[in-house]
């Protein structure tokens, strides 16, 4: 079925729902149970549907409704699930693409959340102590859909949604997921040791690649570099060093560190390995906890270690509520990844992983998550109300991978890694299909269940760099033409007219909110209709395709509340065109449009109308196409309680 | 440049709730650390690689 006759489908089922079959009885003895599949594509939901490839998420649609969902403006992660948190669109909630930019240094910031250090330091010697530590803030405005629940009473499990980290405060049970950084505060940095001497030269930043020397006696030593040591002057990272016994003949390995042995054969991984990172001898430390793969062994050792998560045994931050409550998963479950996006994306795309590493190591992040969501299920089915919500990554982390494997008219499309591996994508959703029906069975007809993402998938074939572009049309003056310059080096603001920042975003220079903005008030609607028209008139000399189906104006779009921190124009890109890395950090150079030579090949940062979510529902539903931010009214209409004034979305039911 | 300021009740009141919050001494404390931060900002383009860093963690960029 072609995408447009699924949406006619989609739509007529939808359409010919009665309305809510929801069970009678008071709002309190209720139970709802949403799978959080990111980036589940209808399209292929449907596609593998027609095989009978999925038959419990086809049972659930027939009980209820399978439709496309509408993604948010632009279909990035923290901004939908923001607006799922929410209940409303990205004007309301303040998130708008994960990167920001400050109007009054150009510069871009993070969009999630923020790390003020600690100002009230003392000096002790070589230490400097602080009196009030630093903090980590949300910046995700606004209440969750799970407040209203806790103010009635109403117990929730929400487990690691995007865009809650720090998580907000809560006395509901919460996992921050994505925006959750590792122990040196990146969102990972991963190390290898290798005896491949022109490997170990390589440029992989910001990653950590050694040489791996392993002596006469067949000891390799090596370190985990931890966080910097901020309690001491002029302190640098803390690392934790290790020793490596290499025993070729039975090709294993004996990983000594701190007192522990870890034992790990050819090609396995360890389990996670508690790591103490010791601030002031006796006094303070941190703990975190990496993972050991012996990649090879023999005529090249590779010993690949994983970025140092934050322990959810020990937390240095902030990472759930109650605070004991990541405490308690540890405890039960064992000891689990906390960085929010787990599979090690950065170490395929450099090289260090081949597809057959990234495999493995993505299907061992979705056995953990599988093992904490049968923990979270069990505790759910013996609830008598209540709500649990739970995440996976897998699905959106395999296809920004996974794509070029089975698509033959992507630059990056390798004959022979899509014989070996073409099949990994479908697997991965037969593979929800199994955690679905293992629910379905567990929880019983009475329970509402919700099975969504918050964008679906495209091919990302070919980059653009909306800076050049800009500069080419006479919006954004150059002092310099140099290759490889960036905007906050050779922008003449005063004559420049727009920038383009983040995945999605452009900015006019305007006066009274840019530094040095150029377009008076009374100018900006004309500018921004005429960007609006010359952007989606741009077409690839290489196919003919239009490159930006639609230039969202942000005014027209979105709430008032905090409009100020989005770009004023949002760049709906076509199917195969995503903006190129250089072009999110405000750098030019290059050609204006060229090929994605990568294994991140798929991608969702474009028009929504591309990407539409995925929404199947255990419940009928009032409305043929549902909106992001109706599932929040949604939910609390089903528990009986009314949105509140903040929701911009309606309950579907 | 002057260095007398006059501040509005409103921003006077943010004032008062940052020094608690923070537990700054004084309002010229608080005033000489912003600008402080402020200039840091404008001159540094380190947050740029940090940036870039955090972006490349999330893979969306190489």
């Amino acid at each position: 079925m072609k995408r447009r006759e699924f949406i006619k489908s989609g739509t007529a089922l939808a359409a010919a729902a009665p309305f809510m079959n929801f069970g009678a009885g008071s709002p309190l003895g209720k139970k709802m149970l949403i799978l959080g599949l990111d980036g589940m594509d209808p399209g292929i939901v449907n596609r593998l549907m027609a095989r009978g490839e999925l038959p419990n998420m086809q049972r659930l649609g027939q009980r209820g409704v399978f439709t496309m969902m509408r993604s948010t403006i632009p279909p990035q992660s923290p901004v939908a699930w923001g607006s799922f948190i929410s209940g409303a669109d990205p004007g309301v909630f303040g998130i708008f693409d994960f990167l920001h930019r400050d109007p009054a240094t150009y510069f871009p910031m993070f969009s999630q959340s923020e790390t003020l250090p600690s100002r009230m330091m003392v000096n002790l010697g070589n230490y400097r102590i602080p009196l009030k530590p630093g903090k980590v803030v949300l910046k995700r405005e606004g209440p969750a859909f799970w407040d209203s629940l806790e103010e009635r009473g109403i117990p929730a499990t929400i487990f690691k949604v995007p865009t809650n980290y720090p998580p907000s405060a809560s006395k509901q049970r919460t996992l921050a997921g994505m925006g959750t950084p590792d122990i040196q505060g990146t969102y990972g940095i991963y190390t290898l040791y290798t005896s491949d001497e022109s490997e170990a030269q390589s440029e992989r930043s910001p990653n950590n690649i050694y040489y791996a020397y392993i002596d006469e006696n067949n000891v390799m030593e090596g370190q985990i570099e931890g966080p910097k040591n901020d309690l001491v002057k002029d302190g640098g990272p803390i690392v934790a060093p290790f020793k490596v016994y290499v025993d070729n003949r039975h090709k294993t390995a004996r990983i000594d560190i701190q007192g522990k042995e870890v034992l790990i054969a050819e090609k396995e991984y360890s389990d996670w390995v508690e790591i103490d990172f010791s601030l002031i001898a006796g006094l303070a430390s941190i703990t975190g906890m990496v993972k050991f793969y012996l990649m090879e062994m023999g005529e090249r050792f590779r010993l690949y270690v994983s970025p140092t998560h934050i322990s959810p045994r020990r937390p240095a931050v902030p990472i759930s509520t109650p605070a004991g409550y990541s405490r308690e998963l540890a405890d039960k479950v064992g000891l689990f990844h906390t960085i929010g996006l787990p599979a090690d994306t950065k170490a395929l795309s450099q090289g260090t992983f081949s597809m057959e590493n990234y495999i493995a190591q993505s299907l061992s992040v979705f056995e953990e998550s599988r093992r904490l969501f049968d923990y979270e299920l069990q505790r759910f089915q013996e609830q008598e109300q209540g709500l649990l919500f739970f995440y996976f990554s897998s699905l959106d982390q395999g296809q920004h991978m996974f794509w070029a494997l089975n698509d033959r008219e992507h630059p990056f499309y390798h004959p022979e890694e899509s014989r070996r591996f073409g099949y990994i994508t479908d697997e991965m959703y037969r593979k929800f299909d199994r955690i679905l029906g293992k629910a379905l069975q567990g929880v019983g007809a009475d329970t509402a269940v919700l099975a969504m993402s918050d964008h679906g998938f495209a091919p990302f074939r070919r980059e653009v760099n909306i800076n050049n572009w800009l500069a080419r049309e006479g919006f954004l003056k150059l002092d310099s033409r140099d290759p490889g310059a960036s905007i906050f080096d050779t922008a003449d603001w005063g004559a420049s007219r727009a920038y383009a920042l983040g995945l999605n975003g452009l900015y006019l220079n305007l006066a009274g909110r840019e530094r040095e903005g150029s377009v008076a008030a009374g100018e900006k609607r004309r500018l921004l209709e005429t960007l609006k028209g010359r952007l989606e008139a741009l077409v690839d000399p290489k196919s003919g395709e239009q490159v930006v189906s639609c230039a969202y104006i942000s005014e027209d779009h979105f709430s008032k509340d905090f409009i100020s921190r989005a770009p004023d124009i949002i760049l709906g890109f076509n199917r195969g065109f995503r903006i190129s890395d250089d072009s999110a950090l405000g750098t030019l150079g290059g050609d204006l449009i060229s090929d994605n030579m990568g294994w991140w090949s798929g991608d969702h940062c474009v028009d929504p109308r591309k990407v539409p979510a995925s929404f199947i529902s255990s419940f009928k539903i009032q409305k043929p196409v549902p909106d992001m931010q109706d599932i929040a009214p949604t939910i609390l209409k089903y528990f009986g309680i009314a949105a509140p004034a903040s929701m911009t979305g309606k309950a579907l039911i | 440049m002057a260095s007398k300021v006059k501040l509005s009740k409103e921003a006077d009141q943010k004032a008062v709730e940052i020094i608690a919050f923070h537990g700054y001494s004084s309002l010229e404390e608080l005033v000489e650390d912003l600008i402080g931060k402020e200039y840091e900002k404008i001159k540094s383009g380190d947050n740029k690689e940090e940036l870039a860093n955090k972006l490349s963690g999330l893979g969306y960029i190489s």
